[in-house]
């Protein structure tokens, strides 16, 4: 953990310092640049890039952030929140460090998505002092989130790990579709949360090291334009079109978390915020690490 | 005369342009650019090598189909009548964008911002200002000399000596280097 933020911060030193060096956007690079625009055997990156930003970036954005909820205020109105006794034996699931780590990540969430959304509607918001105020909160709100990422990746890595039983979880949406309180045989995480984990953390370092391309720009990594045979340029564009992409995955299934927490299944989200989880809830949609906990006497 | 025809444009005529740098010294005195900020370019390839050597001045090229004024999250770009693209740095937040989608890197960003960030994009505006009042001293301030309200000739254009640099529009432009062409019988 310790090492990979020490990574993380020497390549960043690494970046500035190359900085200094011949630019690899306005310099001699910039004839290669041209050509390799739009021309037959390039990989067209720059018109790739114009097509989906002028067209499709803003409106998929749009259709997420109206979409998703939409269809969780349905799920809401027709089938309704899960109710669970909250006067029960509880269990401590999450400890001190768990849930540090967690508010931390979600704060920034809490900052970088309303941000990210400025910038992409920044028109509608007129450009100008707010939306550049929104976009250098979205840089510095990455911060706290690139410090607990790595943290949060292995602190829940062996929970987070899919199995057989997360086919079924699947085939029945976990059970949310039926006003019934099945039983369901999940271990700590279900299949939805596991993947909720693999967006936020695979996810998150892509947003990451895009958003840091985007924000040093100019800079020269050898080893990167080897192994990917870019130039500088077509990989910001890489970095950008990556960082919409994954932005789509990133904030539908953030809504999906909040929405599971906060309405769905009702006042789970206190299990985050005191460590304790409620035997009823436990025992009915994660069976598995119910039985588990009931050998170790847990309850 | 069709209104596609009078769009102004930039031609470097590579045959001619001998590598001075007048042009991009010029637009940086004129319009009092900052340090690592040059909005012309002179780029000489094969250095040295006989008969391969040349040499071109690049900077906007005010596009017809201007990429960037499509992928501007906020929209702070314009195309005027005469075809001159031109952006508004007062709402442009700096994010980078018109730099992906513009084939000639012309776009480019001072760090003055909040941390290092990028601040508001500056590139050539074929010497016509801004959106602000014409000639007023914030306009000048912002986006350098307003030459074209005054009836002048952009500042780089002016200054090359062995008229390389062509500006003007596009169909008066390309006469020009027909003529040339014609006469030297090569470099079409």
């Amino acid at each position: 953990m310790k090492k990979s933020i020490i990574l993380f911060i020497a390549l960043l030193g690494l970046a500035s310092v190359a900085y200094a060096n011949e630019s690899q956007i306005w310099g001699e690079m910039r004839i290669q640049n041209i050509l390799g625009y739009g021309q037959e055997e390039s990989l067209k990156l720059g018109v790739l890039f114009t097509m989906l930003q002028s067209k499709y970036f803003a409106w998929v954005f749009l259709g997420v952030l109206l979409g998703v909820p939409l269809v969780f205020f349905l799920h809401y109105k027709i089938v309704g929140p899960k109710v669970f006794p909250h006067s029960h034996k509880k269990h401590y699931a999450f400890n001190l460090f768990h849930r540090t780590v967690h508010q931390i990540a979600a704060v920034s969430f809490l900052v970088l998505l309303p941000t990210g959304f400025i910038i992409v509607f920044g028109d509608f918001f007129g450009g100008g002092t707010l939306v550049r105020m929104a976009k250098n909160l979205h840089g510095l709100f990455t911060i706290p989130f690139a410090i607990v990422v790595i943290p949060m990746a292995l602190m829940w890595l062996k929970e987070a790990l899919f199995n057989l039983e997360d086919v079924k979880w699947f085939m029945i949406l976990g059970g949310y579709l039926s006003k019934e309180k099945q039983i369901i045989n999940a271990t700590q995480f279900n299949a939805g949360q596991k993947m909720w984990y693999w967006v936020a953390i695979l996810g998150g370092i892509t947003m990451i090291l895009s958003g840091a391309f985007m924000f040093f720009l100019d800079f020269k990594m050898e080893m990167l334009h080897n192994i990917t045979g870019l130039s500088q340029i077509d990989l910001l564009r890489v970095a950008a079109i990556l960082h919409n992409v994954m932005g789509f995955a990133v904030v539908a299934l953030f809504i999906t978390h909040v929405y599971m927490s906060m309405f769905a299944i009702k006042g789970a989200v206190y299990s985050i915020i005191t460590g304790y989880v409620e035997e009823e809830e436990v025992k009915i949609l994660h069976n598995a690490w119910y039985k588990k906990l009931k050998e170790k006497g847990k309850f | 005369m069709s209104n596609e025809m009078s769009r102004m444009k930039f031609f470097c005529d590579d045959h001619r342009c001998i590598e001075c740098f007048a042009c991009s010294v010029a637009c940086a005195e004129a319009h009092e650019l900052p340090t690592g900020i040059s909005r012309r370019k002179v780029i000489t390839l094969f250095d040295g090598i006989e008969g391969k050597e040349v040499s071109t001045s690049i900077a906007c090229m005010h596009c017809t189909d201007a990429p960037c004024e499509q992928v501007c999250p906020v929209d702070c770009f314009y195309i005027r009548e005469d075809g001159i693209v031109l952006h508004d740095k007062e709402k442009c937040i700096g994010c980078g964008y018109c730099l992906y989608a513009c084939p000639f890197g012309a776009p480019q960003f001072p760090r003055d911002g909040a941390f290092g960030a990028k601040g508001a994009m500056d590139k050539c505006t074929m010497c016509a200002g801004g959106p602000l009042e014409t000639n007023s001293e914030k306009e000048r301030h912002l986006y350098g000399q307003n030459r074209i309200a005054e009836g002048k000739v952009p500042m780089c254009a002016a200054v090359c000596s062995t008229n390389a640099l062509l500006v003007g529009d596009a169909e008066s432009v390309s006469t020009i280097y027909r003529k040339r062409v014609a006469g030297r019988g090569k470099g079409a």
